[in-house]
C-alpha cells in the first residue's frame, strides 16, 4: 500500500477518503520516526512561541484571574453573591460542574475504550484528549467545592475517621458524586501521567537547560526505554485502560443521579445515565475538536493530528448527537405517557415557560447544529467544524442550564415558584473557568508532549517488521 | 467643626461627671473628638459610627437592666424562691395602639423580654397577639431608637440630658402656670388609658386655659359621628361574632385590621368550626378592596367605594327600614341577605367599616335594631376615644398665633396628619415645641425639643382593650435610652409630686382598687393583666330613624380608599424588619405599598404590575407603582398608609414605599372621591413573594389546576352529601392510594410508646392574618433579608402563607384562600435521603430535624423538598443590615458571627433557638425548644410527684404559631395521644396531606379542608353571583 493508491481527486495529504482497499495513513508530511519527535519536541524547545499563543494565554490568565477574585469573594462574603434562591437553589456552579465533568468524558473515551478496542487513530489526539479530561476536572472539581454554603467544611463530603464520629450519609447521591469524581480524577491523572512518562524521558534527553533537564528528569522517573520497562509500561498502561473504561459509563451517570434520583419533575427519570453519557461524549468530542483545530494550525501539527483523526470525532459528535437528540425526545413522550400532570407540566413548560427560550437555544445546538456532519465537506473543513462544534459547546451547557434551572425554577407548588436571573459573579465565574482551563491547557502545550510521540510512532509504516524504510510517512 | 453655642451658664463648680461634661473645655474636646455630634448634617456612615459608639456606652449600662424599677432590686445573695436563672418568665402587660390596648404576655429571658404573645387571660386576646404586638419587641430593641433628648436651635442641633430639659422646662412652664396655661396646647395620640386621662385632668388643671388635642391619623371618626347620630352620643359598637349566624361586613375587615380583630376572628372561627356537625355560621362581605374578611367570607360582593353604603341602603329598603333611594332593580344578592338576615332574626348583624360615611353607620344601626340584632349580637357601650378637638383645629390656631407653646405626646404628625393641615408649617409658627417620641422622627426634627419614649416594655401605664375592660401596663427592662412615658412628662410638666410611672398609674388605679386591700388587688391586676370589674357597661339605645344615602353619582373619577398597612400600620411601625418582611396577605408585596387597582382599570390605562402612575387628588398628586389586585372594585384605588419616609424614619424604613398621606386630606381621612389616574411611565421593582398577573399562560393555568388540589374547598351542602370528599378528591376517584414504600415504613416501627408529634391546619378557620409568620419569626430568631433578597426569592420566613385565587383570569371577584405552609415533617422525607453530610434526620419522635451545625449547604434538601419549606442562609442574614448584605467581611465566619451581630440586636434573640449563620439550611422545627422545655417540666413535675407520668399532656406545647393564631386553625400535639385535638382533627373527614397522594411523603402536617357556607348551598357561592354587581354599576 501506498499514498500512489490514493484514488483519484484526493490529493496527496489529504487521508480522509474511504478508500476501501486499504487503511489511509494517519501521519502524513513524510514524517519519519526521528521527525515526528523532533515535531512535538519542538513546542517544548523552541524560543519563541506564535503571538496567538501569547494572547491566548494573557487572556486565559486574565480570567482566570477573575474566577480566583470572585472566589474570594465569594468565600468573604456568602453564596448569595450568586443568583440562587429557593426553589432554584442550584444555579450556575452545579451547571458549570457538569458541564465540565462531561468535558473531559471524550479523553477518557479516546484514551481507554479507543485503545482496547485498537482504534489506532487515538494516537494522535489521545493525549492532548487527556489533558483536557484532567484540566475540565479541575474546572468541574472547584464548582462543588465552592458552591456549598460553607466552603470551609466541604472536606465533611469524604469519610475519614473523625471526632464528631461522623460518616456521610450514604444515601445521597451528592456523595456518589463525590467517589465517582474524585475516582474519575484520580484515575483521569494516574493515565495521562503513565502514558507520558516516555515522552518526558525524550524531553528529558533533549534538554538543553538545567532546568528542564531537572524537571524533565523528575517526571520521567528514571525511564530508560528498555525492553522490561517497555513492557511493564505496557502492562500498566492495559490495566488502566480497563480500570479508567467503566468511568466513562459510570461518572456522568453517578452525576445524573444527582437529579434522576431526586423527585423533582424534570429530574425524576430513569432514562438520565445513558441520556448524560451520550451528552458527555457529545460534548468531550466537541471540545476536543475545538481545541484541537486552532493548535494544530498554530503548533504545525496539522500532519499529526490530520483532517481524518478530526473527521472521526465529528462522527462521533454525530453520533451521539442523535442519542442525545433521542433523549430529548424520549423524555417528552415519557412525560406524556407518565400520566402524571407535575411531569407533563414540567416539559410543557421546559419548551414553552418562561425559560422555553433556552430550551429553543439548546435544541438548535444539540439537535440541529450536529445534522451538519452528514455533510463530508463540513466534516472535514476546519473552519466549518469550528463552527459546528462551538454550538455544540454553548448547546450542553444551555443542556444542564435547561434541566436544572428550567425544572426547579417550576416545582410542586405554584405559591414557590420563582424565575433566576445570575449575577455577574455567576457570569464572571464562567469565564473564569474558561480561563482557567485555557491556561492550563495554554501551559500544557508549551511545556508537555502534546502529542503521545511513542505511540505515533507505532501506528507508522516505520513501526512495522516489514518496513524497509523506502517510504516515509505512510501507514500499513 | 461648627461651634456650639454655650447655653448652660458658667458653673464653679461641678457635682457630677455629666455636668462636667458640659463644659466648655469638655464640649470642645469632645467635638474635636466626634466633629459631627454638633451638627445636624451627619451621614449616615457617621450616624452608623455614632450608634456603634453610643452602643459600647449602652453595653455598660444594659449591664444593669432588669425587670423591676431600681428601687426594688436587691442583689441575689439568695436566690429568690421559683427564680431560676435563665429561665424563662412570663408577665402581663398591654400594647396601646391607636387607643386600643392590646392585652399581651411577654416572654422575659433574664430581664430581657424576647417574645410577645397574647394574654391568655383576657377575651380580647384570648392567647392570640397580632403582627404588630409580636413585631414590637422588635421596636424595643430598634437601633434607630432614639437615646437622648435632642434641643434645636434654629439649625443647630445637640444632644442633651433629661436635667436640662426639666431645668428648662420648669422655667417655660412656670410663665404658662401664671397666665393659667394660655397659648399652651398638647397634641396627644388617641388613648383611653386611664392614667394618662387623670393626667390630663391635673394638667389641665394647673394650666385651665390650655387646650388638648387628640390626632389618631387611623381613628374612627365616621363611626362615633354615625354614633352620634343614631343615638345621640358616641357610643361603640361591639360585634359579637359568636353569636351572630350571619354576619354582613359592608366595607369592614372585621377580621383583619379592625382594632378588635383578634377577638372577633376567634368567635368567627369557633362558629366555622361547627362545619363537622353540619352547621356553619355565613359572612357577607361588601367591599371595594380585597381583604381577608373577603377572602375568608362565604359571599364577597365587590363595589366601588361610594357605592356600598348606597348597597347598605338597598338592604334597608329590602328590609323595611328605610324608603328604597333609587328606582333602579335591588341586585338580587341583597334580596338573599335581606332574607338571610330575616330568617336570623336576633341571630345576625350587619357591620360597617371606617371608610364608610357616618350615615352607612347609622343606617347599620337601624338594620341591627329591625334584624333584633341589637343587645344580642351587637351591644354598645360608651366611646372611650370621642371627643377632642383634633389636629386640623390645632393647625389653624398654631396658625392663628394663638399657641405658643405646643406638647406632642406621642405620635409624629408632620408625616401623618392630612396633608391639607399644613402642620409642620403651622409648627414653625409655635414659638416653644416639644415632643416626646421614640425615634426622632419627621416631627421631632421640627420641633424645639425632642425628648425620647419609653418603650410599652419599659414603663409602667395602662390602657383600655376594645371592650372597655382596663388592664396594668407593666414594665419589662429599665428604659435602655433614658425615655420617659408620657404620664411622666405630663407629671414632669405640671410639677405632679408624682414623677414615678408606676406611683402614677398606682395613684390613677386608687378609684377602682379597695383601698383596704390595695396592694393585693393591685398585685392581682398587674398579673392578669385585666381588671374585669372595669370593663364598660353596656348601654342600651335605641338607633333613631334614617333614610338611604342617594346615589353619590358614580362619577367617572377614581375613588380613594386609605386603608392601615397590615404591616407597618400608620407608619409607627415602618422600622421593623419583621413587619416589613411579612407579605401582605391579599398582595404579598414585601416592603412597599403599591397602589391596588383593578384588572380592568389598569388594562384601560395600559399599565401593569410595577408600572408608575400619577394619582391625583384635590390638587395633590402621587407617583405609585401599580399593583393589579384581583378582585378589586374597578373605579376604587386602595392604597395603604404608612410608607415613603426618608431617613429620619430609621435604617429599615428609609426609601421603603410610597407617602399616600400626601393625598390624605382632613375631611376625607378613609375615603376620597373624584380622584385621577395617569400613566407615569417607568417601573418600580415591587418584591412579592407570591405574584399573580405576572405568569405565562400554560403557568397560570397550571397553577390555577393545582391549586384545585392544594387547597380543597367545597360547599357545606356538599360537605354534608359528601363527607369523603377529599378522599374522593385527592385519590383521583379512589378512596385510598397505595403506598410502595422502598424501605420500611417509619410509622410501622413506631410503637406507639412515644411522642409522635403532628400538626393540622384548618383551612376552614385561617385566615391568612400573619400572626403566625410573625410569631414564628420572633420565636426562632428568623432573620430579615431585605427587599434585595426577597425580589430574588431568599426570604427566610420558616412559615408562609400561600395565597391562591379562584377563577379565571379576568374574573373581577374571584375567590382568595390562604394556606399557612410550615414544614410537614414528612414520615418519608425527601430532604433527608439527599443530605450528604447526614444534617437533617429523623428523630425517634417523628420530627425532621435539622443539625445546623452539621450543615455545609449544598442545598439539595431544598431542591428535593416538594413543598419548599427549608430556607437557606445565602447571607449571614443576622449580622448584615438588609441591603448590606452583598458586603464581604474578614473573619472566620464559624466562630466570629457573634462580633458581627451589633448587641442591642442581639438582645431580641431567643436563646433557646441557635442563631444561624450563613451557608446553612434552616426550617420549621415544630417548635422543638418548646417540646424539650415541656418535656421537662413534665420530667421535674413527675419527679416532684406532682403528675403521674412522666408524658407531656396535649396541649402543653403549643409552637409559636399555634399560640399566636387568633382563629386556633393551627392544632399541634401528639399524635400518640388517642385523646389529643390533633389525633381527632387528623382522624376528621376534612384532613388531607398535602401533595401525599401524589408523592407518599406522609407529612405530619395535615390539612382540613375549608368548607364555605353560601345562602342557599350554591356551588360557587363566593363570588359565583357577585357578577351582578361590578363596581361601576
Amino acid at each position: 500500500m501506498s499514498t500512489a493508491n490514493h484514488p483519484l481527486g484526493v490529493e496527496p495529504g489529504d487521508n480522509t477518503s474511504d478508500d476501501p482497499t486499504g487503511r489511509a495513513p494517519l501521519v502524513l508530511g513524510g514524517h519519519d520516526l526521528g521527525s515526528v519527535t523532533d515535531r512535538v519536541a519542538d513546542l517544548a524547545e523552541r524560543r519563541r512561541m506564535p503571538r496567538a499563543w501569547w494572547i491566548t494565554l494573557g487572556v486565559s490568565a486574565a480570567l482566570m484571574l477573575v474566577l480566583f477574585a470572585t472566589v474570594g469573594y465569594l468565600v468573604l462574603t456568602g453564596v448569595g453573591v450568586w443568583g440562587n434562591n429557593i426553589p432554584v437553589a442550584w444555579g450556575f456552579p452545579i451547571i458549570n460542574f457538569v458541564f465540565w465533568i462531561g468535558i473531559g468524558h471524550a479523553g477518557t473515551l479516546i484514551s481507554a475504550i479507543l485503545f482496547l478496542f485498537h482504534q489506532r487513530w487515538r494516537t494522535s489526539i489521545n493525549r492532548f484528549a487527556e489533558a483536557m479530561t484532567i484540566f475540565a476536572v479541575v474546572c468541574a472539581g472547584l464548582f462543588p467545592a465552592i458552591h456549598v454554603g460553607r466552603p470551609w467544611l466541604a472536606y465533611w463530603l469524604f469519610p475519614y475517621p473523625n471526632q464528631m464520629g461522623m460518616w456521610p450519609q450514604m444515601r445521597s447521591p451528592l456523595l456518589w458524586d463525590v467517589f465517582a469524581v474524585s475516582t474519575y480524577g484520580t484515575v483521569s491523572l494516574l493515565f495521562w501521567y503513565l502514558g507520558m512518562i516516555p515522552d518526558l524521558a525524550t524531553f528529558r534527553d533533549r534538554a538543553k537547560t538545567r532546568l528542564g533537564q531537572f524537571a524533565y528528569g523528575l517526571l520521567s522517573l528514571g525511564w530508560l526505554g528498555s525492553a522490561r520497562h517497555w513492557l511493564r509500561f505496557e502492562k500498566a498502561y492495559l490495566l488502566l485502560a480497563a480500570i479508567a473504561t467503566p468511568l466513562v459509563l459510570s461518572v456522568h451517570s453517578v452525576v445524573s443521579f444527582d437529579f434522576a434520583v431526586a423527585q423533582l419533575p424534570g429530574w425524576h427519570t430513569t432514562i438520565f445515565p445513558p441520556y448524560f453519557v451520550a451528552g458527555a461524549i457529545f460534548g468531550g468530542f466537541a471540545m476536543v475538536v475545538t481545541l484541537a483545530v486552532p493548535a494544530r494550525q498554530l503548533f504545525g501539527l496539522k500532519e499529526l493530528i490530520t483532517l481524518r483523526h478530526l473527521e472521526n470525532m465529528n462522527k462521533f459528535i454525530l453520533a451521539t448527537g442523535l442519542m442525545v437528540s433521542y433523549a430529548y425526545g424520549i423524555e417528552f413522550f415519557i412525560a406524556w405517557y407518565s400520566g402524571s400532570g407535575f411531569e407533563q407540566y414540567a416539559f410543557i413548560n421546559r419548551a414553552l415557560g418562561p425559560l422555553g427560550w433556552a430550551f429553543w437555544v439548546m435544541i438548535v445546538c444539540n439537535v440541529v447544529a450536529p445534522q451538519f456532519f452528514w455533510s463530508h465537506w463540513i466534516r472535514t473543513t476546519p473552519i466549518a467544524m469550528f463552527i459546528v462544534v462551538m454550538f455544540v459547546n454553548v448547546g450542553m451547557w444551555f443542556e444542564r442550564f435547561v434541566i436544572i434551572v428550567g425544572s426547579l425554577s417550576r416545582d410542586f407548588l405554584p405559591s414557590s415558584w420563582h424565575i433566576f436571573v445570575p449575577t455577574w459573579v455567576d457570569l464572571a465565574m464562567l469565564a473564569g473557568s474558561f480561563g482557567l482551563f485555557l491556561f492550563l491547557f495554554c501551559l500544557f502545550c508549551r511545556y508537555l508532549p502534546v502529542v503521545a510521540i511513542s505511540e505515533v510512532k507505532a501506528v507508522m509504516p516505520q513501526a512495522e517488521p516489514h518496513h524497509h524504510g523506502h517510504e516515509k510517512g505512510g501507514e500499513s | 467643626m461648627s461651634p456650639v453655642e454655650h447655653h448652660i451658664h458658667g458653673r464653679a463648680y461641678w457635682q457630677s461627671l455629666e455636668q462636667l461634661a458640659e463644659s466648655d473645655e469638655v464640649r470642645q474636646q469632645v467635638e474635636r473628638e466626634f466633629p459631627d455630634l454638633a451638627s445636624e448634617g451627619a451621614s449616615r456612615r457617621d450616624f452608623l459610627k455614632l450608634m456603634a459608639a453610643s452602643m459600647t456606652l449602652a453595653g455598660l449600662t444594659l449591664t444593669g437592666c432588669r425587670r423591676w424599677p431600681e428601687q426594688r432590686v436587691v442583689p441575689y445573695a439568695a436566690r429568690p424562691e421559683g427564680r431560676a436563672p435563665g429561665a424563662p418568665e412570663r408577665y402581663a402587660t398591654q400594647m396601646e395602639v391607636a387607643g386600643v390596648a392590646k392585652p399581651l404576655l411577654v416572654t422575659s429571658y433574664d430581664g430581657r423580654p424576647i417574645k410577645v404573645e397574647g394574654n391568655p387571660e383576657h377575651p380580647a386576646s384570648g392567647g392570640a397577639a397580632d403582627a404588630h404586638a409580636q413585631a414590637s419587641v422588635l421596636q424595643l430593641y430598634d437601633p434607630d431608637r432614639s437615646r437622648r433628648p435632642v434641643e434645636r436651635d434654629g439649625e443647630r442641633t445637640r444632644y442633651q440630658h433629661w436635667a436640662n430639659f426639666e431645668r428648662f422646662a420648669g422655667e417655660h412652664f412656670a410663665a404658662h402656670r401664671e397666665t393659667g396655661g394660655r397659648g399652651l396646647a398638647v397634641l396627644a395620640e388617641a388613648s383611653a388609658s386611664p392614667s394618662l386621662l387623670d393626667m390630663r385632668r391635673r394638667f389641665q388643671k394647673a394650666y385651665p386655659e390650655a387646650r388638648w388635642h387628640t390626632y389618631e391619623p387611623l381613628l374612627d371618626h365616621n363611626a362615633i359621628a354615625g354614633a352620634r347620630r343614631s343615638f345621640g352620643r358616641p357610643v361603640r359598637r361591639h360585634w359579637h361574632l359568636d353569636k351572630a349566624t350571619v354576619v354582613a361586613a359592608f366595607d369592614v375587615d372585621l377580621l383583619g385590621a379592625h382594632p378588635n380583630a383578634a377577638r372577633h376572628a376567634r368567635a368567627w372561627a369557633a362558629r366555622r368550626r361547627q362545619a363537622d356537625k353540619g352547621e356553619m355560621n355565613r359572612l357577607y362581605a361588601v367591599e371595594s378592596n380585597y381583604t381577608v374578611t373577603g377572602a375568608a367570607a362565604d359571599h364577597r360582593h365587590v363595589a366601588r367605594h361610594g357605592s356600598v353604603a348606597e348597597l347598605l341602603g338597598a338592604l334597608a329598603a329590602e328590609l323595611g327600614v328605610v324608603e328604597a333611594a333609587s328606582s333602579e332593580p335591588t341586585p338580587e344578592w341583597v334580596k338573599v341577605l335581606a332574607r338571610d338576615l330575616r330568617a336570623h332574626r336576633g341571630d345576625a348583624l350587619v357591620a360597617v367599616g371606617a371608610a364608610q360615611p357616618p350615615q352607612a353607620h347609622a343606617l347599620a344601626d337601624a338594620v341591627n335594631d329591625a334584624i333584633g340584632a341589637a343587645g344580642g349580637p351587637v351591644t354598645y357601650t360608651d366611646e372611650p376615644l370621642a371627643g377632642d378637638p383634633g389636629l386640623v383645629e390645632l393647625a389653624g390656631r398654631m396658625r392663628a398665633g394663638e399657641v405658643d407653646t405646643l406638647v406632642i405626646l406621642g405620635g409624629n404628625p408632620v408625616y401623618d396628619a392630612p396633608a391639607d393641615a399644613g402642620f409642620g408649617e403651622a409648627l414653625d409658627k409655635v414659638g416653644t415645641t416639644i415632643h416626646l417620641g421614640l425615634y426622632r422622627d419627621e416631627t421631632a426634627r421640627r420641633c424645639r425639643w425632642h425628648l425620647p419614649r419609653a418603650h410599652y416594655m419599659e414603663a409602667w401605664g395602662d390602657a383600655r382593650s376594645w371592650d372597655g375592660a382596663a388592664g396594668i401596663a407593666q414594665p419589662l427592662i429599665q428604659p435602655l435610652f433614658d425615655g420617659r412615658s408620657p404620664i411622666e412628662l405630663l407629671a414632669l410638666l405640671t410639677g405632679d409630686e408624682k414623677r414615678d410611672g408606676e406611683q402614677i398609674v398606682r395613684r390613677s388605679w386608687q378609684r377602682w382598687l379597695p383601698a383596704s386591700d390595695f396592694e393585693a388587688a393591685w398585685r392581682r391586676v398587674v398579673h392578669d393583666g385585666i381588671a374585669p370589674e372595669t370593663r364598660l357597661a353596656p348601654v342600651s339605645v335605641e338607633a333613631s330613624p334614617v333614610s338611604a344615602p342617594a346615589s353619590d353619582g358614580n362619577g367617572e373619577h377614581f375613588d380613594l380608599l386609605f386603608m392601615p398597612d397590615p404591616g407597618v400600620f400608620d407608619g409607627r411601625f415602618a422600622n421593623l424588619g419583621w413587619l416589613q418582611e411579612t407579605p401582605n396577605p391579599m398582595t404579598t408585596v414585601t416592603w412597599d405599598n403599591p397602589a391596588l387597582l383593578a384588572k380592568r382599570d389598569a388594562d384601560a390605562l395600559g399599565v401593569s404590575t410595577g408600572e408608575m402612575v400619577t394619582i391625583e387628588h384635590g390638587g395633590r398628586s402621587l407617583d405609585i407603582p401599580v399593583y393589579i389586585m384581583p378582585g378589586q372594585a374597578p373605579g376604587t384605588i386602595g392604597l395603604t398608609v404608612g410608607y415613603g419616609r426618608g431617613e429620619e424614619a430609621g435604617r429599615i424604613a428609609a426609601g421603603t414605599g410610597f407617602d399616600t398621606y400626601r393625598l390624605r386630606t382632613g375631611d376625607a381621612p378613609w375615603a376620597a372621591t373624584g380622584a385621577r389616574l395617569r400613566k407615569a411611565g417607568g417601573s418600580y421593582a415591587l418584591a412579592m413573594t407570591q405574584n399573580h398577573h405576572l405568569i405565562d399562560t400554560h403557568g397560570y393555568e397550571t397553577r390555577q389546576e393545582r391549586a384545585a388540589h392544594l387547597v380543597h374547598e367545597t360547599t357545606l351542602d356538599h360537605y354534608r352529601e359528601d363527607p369523603h370528599f377529599v378522599d374522593r378528591h385527592e385519590g383521583g376517584g379512589h378512596e385510598k392510594t397505595i403506598s410502595l414504600p422502598l424501605w420500611d415504613d417509619p410509622e410501622s416501627l413506631d410503637s406507639g410508646a412515644g411522642y409522635k408529634w403532628g400538626m393540622a391546619i384548618d383551612l376552614n378557620s385561617c385566615i391568612g392574618c400573619n400572626a403566625c409568620v410573625v410569631a414564628c419569626q420572633a420565636e426562632n430568631n428568623v432573620p430579615v433579608v431585605g427587599k434585595s433578597e426577597v425580589l430574588n426569592s431568599r426570604e427566610m420566613q420558616w412559615l408562609r402563607i400561600d395565597r391562591y385565587f379562584r377563577g379565571d383570569r379576568d374574573d373581577e371577584s374571584p375567590a382568595a384562600v390562604h394556606q399557612p405552609v410550615p414544614c410537614m415533617h414528612c414520615e418519608n422525607a425527601p430532604c433527608e435521603q439527599v443530605c450528604p453530610v447526614a444534617a437533617t434526620v429523623h428523630d425517634t419522635e417523628g420530627l425532621n430535624v435539622m443539625i445546623y451545625n452539621r450543615c455545609i449547604g449544598v442545598r439539595y434538601c431544598s431542591n428535593n423538598c416538594p413543598y419548599k419549606v427549608r430556607r437557606f442562609n445565602f447571607m449571614d442574614y443576622h449580622s448584615r443590615s438588609p441591603g448590606e448584605t452583598h458586603r464581604p467581611w474578614l473573619g472566620i465566619p464559624d466562630t466570629e458571627q457573634r462580633k458581627e451581630v451589633i448587641e442591642l440586636k442581639r438582645m431580641h434573640l431567643n436563646p433557646e433557638v441557635t442563631v444561624r449563620m450563613r451557608g446553612v439550611m434552616e426550617k420549621c422545627t415544630y417548635c422543638t425548644q418548646r417540646i424539650n422545655a415541656a418535656k421537662f417540666q413534665a420530667k421535674e413535675e413527675h419527679a416532684k410527684g406532682e403528675r403521674e407520668t412522666e408524658r407531656v399532656r396535649d396541649g402543653e406545647v403549643t409552637p409559636a404559631c399555634a399560640q399566636a393564631c387568633p382563629t386556633e386553625a393551627i392544632v399541634f400535639g401528639d399524635l400518640n395521644d388517642p385523646e389529643s385535638r390533633v389525633r381527632k382533627l387528623h382522624n376528621n373527614h376534612r384532613t388531607y396531606g398535602l401533595l401525599d397522594a401524589h408523592l407518599d411523603t406522609k407529612p405530619r402536617t395535615k390539612y382540613l379542608a375549608k368548607i364555605r357556607n353560601p345562602a342557599g348551598g350554591g356551588e360557587n357561592g363566593h363570588g359565583g353571583d357577585a357578577h351582578g354587581e361590578k363596581g361601576h354599576a
